[in-house]
């Protein structure tokens, strides 16, 4: 899986591409913490060209919801596709976090 | 010199023989596959004994090297047994030059049955047909325990290829013992052989002193390995016992099978039990045939997508729970929700199973190994989680679905033929019941207020009400129902699951409102559900997914979808029962 990160206004969007199983999540959770460790606690995940999530993908997604809840922080996924989507909002997970249609809408929101 | 009683018996190394003075064992012992048996090779100064050559390169060049190392220090016949005459426990010997050396100059002794088989080439009784393989002609020296109607003299000696056998025909008339006879290579008798039909018709088992090798028998009652052509239920559970009898009656220590690891003696009478147990259940079961193996890998593929979703979910749910329990300063229950199930077991198997499928649609290898793989898959699945303490946190519908798909795919893998549970129905009614219980929490509001007063029952009745939050809710839902709908002969579970699955496909594009219709005209009557999503592009060719259709043809109907601008509709069909 490829990881790019990007930043933009004081955001610090991940865009992942292909599957995120129990590997590819072990690298994302890398990133995102090495992020938040340099001090970037408004973090952006788009998932537009991920097509799978397994069960460890959303344990990643947990943990970084909990890293970031302190004051002024930020954590949302945006452009999910209909497959994510569907396993995000059955298994309940549509309730904890922001979700996005797009990073752009994103942006705005966290001003 | 020590017997070797008791040790242990390793593999990948030489040691005695227990029971036996001057014979020593070389097991290779592989892991469970249906590419190569284990080998195991036997040395005494009168003879070398290779029983299942297998069916890799490595193996077959490992055997003649030890095999070329025994003759250097003292020239002795070979011979070559097969506990039956599948490809996997005898074909590289034919095909790959440093074993196959040998095998010529070898003496080879197989059952009759198997041994007819080999020389007539026949690619069904040596599975070749199925698991893609080739097979020529093969001739054989000696063919063991003919049976009763079959001539062939109490005592047989064959002198050839330097060897000088004696074979002698056991007489029983007790149906408990399976057909034996004794074979010796010199002053004393060697090897004990057992006819034990079942897995194959040329199935034996060869005893030498405390061992007993068994062949494929522990895997008999296997999903996709019972009803393989040659396979009989009947015959299984006679040689079954006949096993035990003689392990029991032997003081065998050690049980030797075709594939996987050695087993003492008394864990293997333990599995035989079992597998005794379940061959009995294993009435009428179809033959699988490469025809079968084909429509059943085709099955794995859809079916494990679906069952990896479910498994996600029902993963995602249990986290969420954990998440917010944590949140309320309920730590220990946070961590037992997240034991009920084991996330990483089943993410790191369904990740192995999507390797593995995308290996063999590159290499296009026979259908068998695919349907083998998921069976293989499932039935750890089906270990890795508890359905009833899931039932009492998430939603039960979802549970019951996953165990309904692994036990679907089970079921057929071991070609029985489910039930036909079709019954005249209102349609109406039947949608009316799922709609109500995806809409109702589990949980009430009064529940959750009467439970306050006692901290266990709140908590109880908190982690219901996180764990199971009704599919509909938030949903608008617009019901149409046709009043004077037909009886419909429909599989109710069968549909019901259906329409939940199309229910969560819906939620799943986030229609925001959903309509259900029905209405007949003079030959169906049909369910049409529909949703609009304003997040997503439904792209006009998108194609239905293998289970939906499946699951329609089980329960009696036919489903189709159709996305049109931002709509996505289901139609659900049933003939109508003419009068």
């Amino acid at each position: 899986m490829d990881i790019t990160i990007t930043k933009q206004d004081n955001i610090t969007i991940l865009a992942m591409n292909g599957r995120l199983d129990s590997i590819t999540s072990a690298d994302l959770e890398n990133e995102i913490n090495r992020e938040i460790e340099s001090g970037n606690r408004r973090v952006l995940l788009n998932f537009s060209s991920v097509s799978y999530i397994s069960s460890g993908g959303m344990r990643v997604l947990l943990a970084t919801a909990k890293k970031l809840r302190t004051e002024g922080d930020r954590f949302g996924l945006c452009c999910l596709t209909a497959d994510v989507h569907k396993v995000l909002k059955l298994a309940g997970f549509t309730s904890i976090f922001s979700i996005y249609s797009s990073e752009g809408e994103a942006v705005v929101g966290w001003q | 010199m020590s017997d070797g009683s008791n040790k242990t018996i390793i593999s990948s190394a030489w040691q005695p023989v227990p029971g036996v003075s001057d014979a020593n064992i070389y097991p290779y012992i592989r892991k469970c596959d249906t590419i190569s048996s284990n080998s195991y090779l036997i040395e005494t100064p009168e003879v070398v004994c290779l029983i299942d050559p297998g069916n890799l390169p490595e193996q077959t060049i490992l055997m003649a090297a030890l095999i070329e190392d025994l003759l250097n220090k003292c020239k002795r016949p070979v011979v070559v047994f097969l506990t039956h005459a599948h490809v996997d426990h005898f074909l590289a010997v034919i095909q790959y030059t440093p074993m196959a050396a040998y095998f010529k100059e070898a003496v080879l002794a197989v059952q009759k049955t198997g041994a007819d088989a080999l020389e007539r080439g026949d690619k069904y009784l040596t599975q070749a047909d199925i698991l893609g393989l080739t097979i020529t002609p093969i001739k054989t020296d000696i063919k063991l325990l003919c049976d009763k109607k079959q001539k062939r003299t109490d005592i047989t000696c064959y002198e050839d290829k330097g060897a000088s056998i004696k074979i002698t025909k056991i007489k029983t008339d007790d149906p408990k013992y399976p057909l034996q006879e004794e074979i010796s290579f010199g002053k004393k008798n060697l090897f004990s052989v057992y006819h034990t039909p079942g897995h194959s018709p040329d199935s034996i088992c060869l005893r030498i002193g405390k061992l007993l090798f068994i062949g494929d028998v522990l895997f008999a009652a296997n999903p996709g390995i019972a009803g393989m052509y040659g396979w009989d239920q009947q015959t299984l559970i006679r040689s079954l016992a006949g096993i035990q009898n003689i392990i029991k009656e032997n003081d065998i220590e050690w049980v030797l099978p075709g594939h996987g690891r050695i087993y003492p003696a008394s864990d293997a009478v333990c599995a035989l039990e079992i597998l005794e147990q379940d061959a009995y259940k294993l009435e009428n079961i179809a033959e699988l045939n490469s025809n079968r193996a084909e429509e059943i890998a085709a099955c794995a593929d859809d079916c494990m997508e679906e069952i990896n979703e479910l498994f996600t979910i029902m993963s995602g749910r249990l986290r969420y729970v954990a998440y917010m329990m944590e949140e309320l300063g309920e730590s220990g229950m946070a961590e037992e929700m997240t034991g009920l199930i084991k996330s990483d077991v089943i993410d790191e198997l369904l990740e192995a199973f999507s390797s593995f499928s995308i290996q063999h649609h590159n290499s296009e290898k026979v259908s068998i190994h695919l349907a083998l793989k998921a069976g293989q898959v499932i039935g750890k699945l089906e270990r890795s989680f508890s359905k009833e303490s899931l039932t009492d946190i998430i939603d039960p519908t979802l549970v019951t679905r996953a165990q309904n798909l692994l036990s679907d795919y089970t079921t057929m893998l071991r070609g029985f033929c489910p039930p036909d549970n079709r019954s005249e129905c209102d349609l109406n009614s039947i949608l009316s019941k799922i709609i109500q219980d995806l809409s109702c929490p589990r949980c009430s509001d009064d529940d959750i207020l009467s439970s306050v007063d006692d901290e266990t029952s709140f908590i109880r009745m908190l982690t219901l009400r996180l764990g199971s939050q009704p599919l509909l809710t938030d949903i608008d839902l617009f019901k149409s129902f046709n009043p004077s709908l037909s009886p419909v002969l429909i599989n109710r579970d069968i549909f019901s699951d259906l329409i939940i699955y199309i229910l969560e496909d819906l939620v799943g594009i986030d229609a925001t409102g959903i309509t259900i219709k029905t209405w007949q005209n003079d030959t169906e009557a049909t369910v049409a559900i529909s949703g609009k999503s304003e997040s997503f592009v439904l792209s006009e060719e998108a194609l239905i997914k293998k289970v939906f259709l499946r699951l329609a043809a089980r329960s009696g109907c036919a489903v189709s979808l159709k996305n049109t601008d931002k709509i996505r509709t289901f139609a659900v069909s049933f003939p109508i029962q003419q009068k």
